[in-house]
């Protein structure tokens, strides 16, 4: 065989610029999500935090102030046990554990996976209660409408700066555990300044689902959320 | 765990993308990926190398991965600034920005082949 006696080296490589995101698939499911929720008009948000800060208790108070003004429903993901699901449900609304076995957060196929559990004509408000990380979650995109971010006083008002992508990708910061602020070294102004440094337009409110503190805002925001949905 | 899945998502989208002669030629593959994306270039090269074990058709192919900083552009201004510090701030006119033009991408950038 002859070898070709142009310039180009033997084993020329080939290049195609691509492009293409990594998590193309994700998103690709997560449109999926959106347009089945704009069809019943069910209003989605997806709930973050780390470990322990206080989500299935939020949603446990919530359940418990809007069930009679609105119907919820939750998706709660954890790497083990159906035990948040079972708190959930204990307020009479339906819940659904999706048991990720190890995986770190909730890719949009698990909750795809999931919704013909949910019966969307009669939910007006579905929340993810996603896997509590305050990394790997905000990369993928689930299909919400809002992002909601706990910031327990009890974790350190250093958060923001240290897990800049998900305070930037989040609509709303809710401060819980604010009943524990007379007891923790913790600033609620220097949380909000870190916050809004990362995202200007986030949204901030100081709450406890023990004393109610901001439970009553948090509630209209929702409400006010759900008929916007409804158009 | 989060890179492991990382990594099969890219040979996945591969898979998708191009025919299987042609992966078989595969050579290299690009990424970049900001520094807002959370995936650290040394554990997914970690990974990668992992994802030989279980899969050894690709396992002459290089993984090259360059990191991108964080960049915004201003809304009003225009300017483009370097974010210091997550401050998401514009350096020219003080206003608070979200518009990140560089740094949270995850990309599959670039795919080399053997003629």
């Amino acid at each position: 065989m002859i070898e070709k006696s142009t310039k180009a080296a033997r084993g020329t490589v080939q290049c195609e610029n691509t492009n293409i995101n990594l998590l193309k698939a994700n998103d690709f499911v997560a449109d999926i999500i959106k347009k089945e929720m704009a069809k019943t008009s069910t209003l989605l948000i997806n709930i973050t935090s780390s470990a322990g800060s206080g989500k299935t208790t939020l949603m446990q108070k919530t359940a418990e102030k809007l069930k009679d003004k609105i119907k919820i429903a939750v998706m709660v993901g954890d790497l083990e046990t159906e035990r948040d699901a079972d708190r959930i449900r204990e307020t009479g609304i339906q819940a659904l554990q999706i048991v990720t076995g190890g995986i770190c957060h909730l890719e949009a196929q698990m909750i795809h996976q999931v919704l013909d559990q949910f019966d969307l004509e009669n939910i007006d408000l579905l929340f993810i209660e996603n896997v509590g990380n305050l990394v790997c979650p905000s990369s993928f995109d689930l299909g919400e409408d809002y992002r909601v971010t706990l910031m327990a006083t009890t974790e350190g008002d250093d958060k923001p700066k240290k897990y800049p992508k998900m305070f930037l990708t989040s609509d709303m910061m809710l401060v819980s555990k604010s009943d524990l602020l007379p007891y923790v070294p913790f600033s609620v102004e220097a949380v909000t300044k870190d916050a809004r440094e990362v995202n200007h337009e986030l949204e901030v409110i100081q709450i406890s689902s023990i004393s109610e503190e901001g439970v009553g805002e948090w509630c209209d925001w929702l409400l006010e959320k759900v008929q916007q949905k409804k158009g | 765990m989060h890179e492991t899945s990382i990594v099969n998502s890219i040979m996945r989208t591969l898979e998708h993308e191009f025919e299987s002669e042609k992966l078989n030629k595969m050579k290299a593959i690009h990424l970049k990926v900001g520094i807002l994306s959370n995936i650290e270039p040394r554990l997914l090269h970690n990974a990668y190398s992992a994802y030989h074990l279980t899969n050894p058709g690709y396992h002459h192919v290089q993984l090259h991965i360059e990191s991108t900083t964080l960049k915004i552009q201003c809304e009003v201004c225009n300017h483009i600034t370097d974010v210091k510090n997550y401050r998401f701030l514009c350096d020219n006119c003080e206003r608070p920005s979200k518009n990140v033009i560089q740094g949270e991408e995850m990309l599959i950038h670039k795919v080399e082949f053997n003629d």
